[in-house]
């Protein structure tokens, strides 16, 4: 019985050389990476968390446009966030703010703008900021009310 | 009309720096920040390190991820999973994904610009960072400071919103642009 020819592939590399492909290739983005670290030890500085608290008035609606606009210009562990959050909770703001500080602590960032935009482009960074910005909002007062219902 | 799944063929790219003119643009900042007030740059040159030092083993891990999957799977097979084709699946995994990764969102760009490059669709890389809000090992914490009805809610609508975040970005059509 005749062998039927098999398809001819390109021989797999060895993980060594892949591995070094991949070094290579986060070693190239280093100065984009340095950069947002920079940023961020210079937001941590002057960022602080008292100016974060000093924001919010007493108004939910507002607190809670102010708590996605402080989480997004913040950086750092979001731990900082929570203690950050129960704080203001302990100082009358409103959980919807709350809420949409510690979300947008994660989701949205300032500091990773330019690279965001160097790696996936302007389109896809101003739809996906927008897009967590909405969504940010909006799980934040349903969260909220939701918690209210349930309590 | 469905969209094909096309991994680039020009996968290997020259080696170039990127970010360079961020990262002169930081410097320049902290110079004059230093010119104006020299401990505020120190602490932020020495906060910055602090970071630096804490993602530096996260960004080995996404080194391996990134060889790993190029390793075991072929382009093909990576927007299979990934891709425009990938079904519910593909939207699991980057739920699961961005639910059990660690550290800050940029130390992950590598990875997935790497795996858009060979076929993953921009609306899974969008569930992946809506879902990131989630922290498995900081849930205790965020129970003891909002409670575990806040905890248990707030995390439901994460994970749905990070899925229509996902699909209205699809709806967007943002893959045209690479």
């Amino acid at each position: 019985m005749e062998k039927k020819p098999s398809k001819q592939s390109s021989p797999r590399p060895s993980f060594g050389k892949v591995l070094q492909k991949s070094s290579l290739s986060f070693a190239a983005m280093a100065p984009l990476l340095l950069g947002v670290i920079g940023l961020v030890g210079l937001f941590q500085v002057l960022v602080t968390p008292t100016m974060l608290a000093s924001m919010f008035r007493d108004n939910p609606f507002i607190d809670t446009l102010i708590g996605t606009l402080a989480g997004a210009a913040a950086s750092g562990n979001p731990v900082v966030s929570y203690l950050l959050g129960g704080e203001l909770l302990s100082q009358g703001i409103s959980l919807y703010a709350v809420t949409a500080f510690i979300l947008s602590w994660v989701t949205l960032g300032f500091t990773q703008l330019p690279a965001e935009v160097e790696v996936f482009g302007g389109r896809f960074t101003l739809y996906r900021n927008i897009l967590a910005f909405v969504f940010t909002i909006l799980i934040a007062i349903l969260t909220t009310i939701t918690v209210q219902v349930l309590s | 009309m469905k969209k094909q799944n096309k991994p680039s063929k020009n996968i290997d790219k020259p080696f170039t720096f990127r970010g360079k003119y961020l990262l002169c643009i930081v410097a320049l900042i902290y110079v004059l920040l230093f010119v104006i007030d020299s401990q505020s740059a120190l602490l932020a040159l020495q906060k910055g390190s602090k970071v630096l030092l804490k993602i530096l083993p996260i960004f080995c891990v996404v080194i391996v991820c990134t060889a790993l999957i190029n390793y075991f799977l072929k382009p093909k097979q990576i927007a299979k999973h990934l891709g425009h084709d990938s079904g519910a699946k593909g939207w699991l995994w980057a739920l699961l994904g961005g639910v059990i990764s660690h550290g800050p969102m940029y130390a992950w760009y590598p990875l997935f610009e790497d795996l858009r490059r060979h076929g993953m669709k921009d609306a899974l890389i969008a569930v992946f960072f809506a879902s990131r809000t989630i922290k498995i090992p900081l849930l205790p914490i965020m129970i003891d400071y909002f409670g575990l009805t806040f905890t248990i809610i707030l995390s439901c609508y994460i994970l749905i919103g990070a899925l229509i975040q996902g699909a209205l970005l699809e709806m967007f059509g943002t893959q045209k642009e690479t």
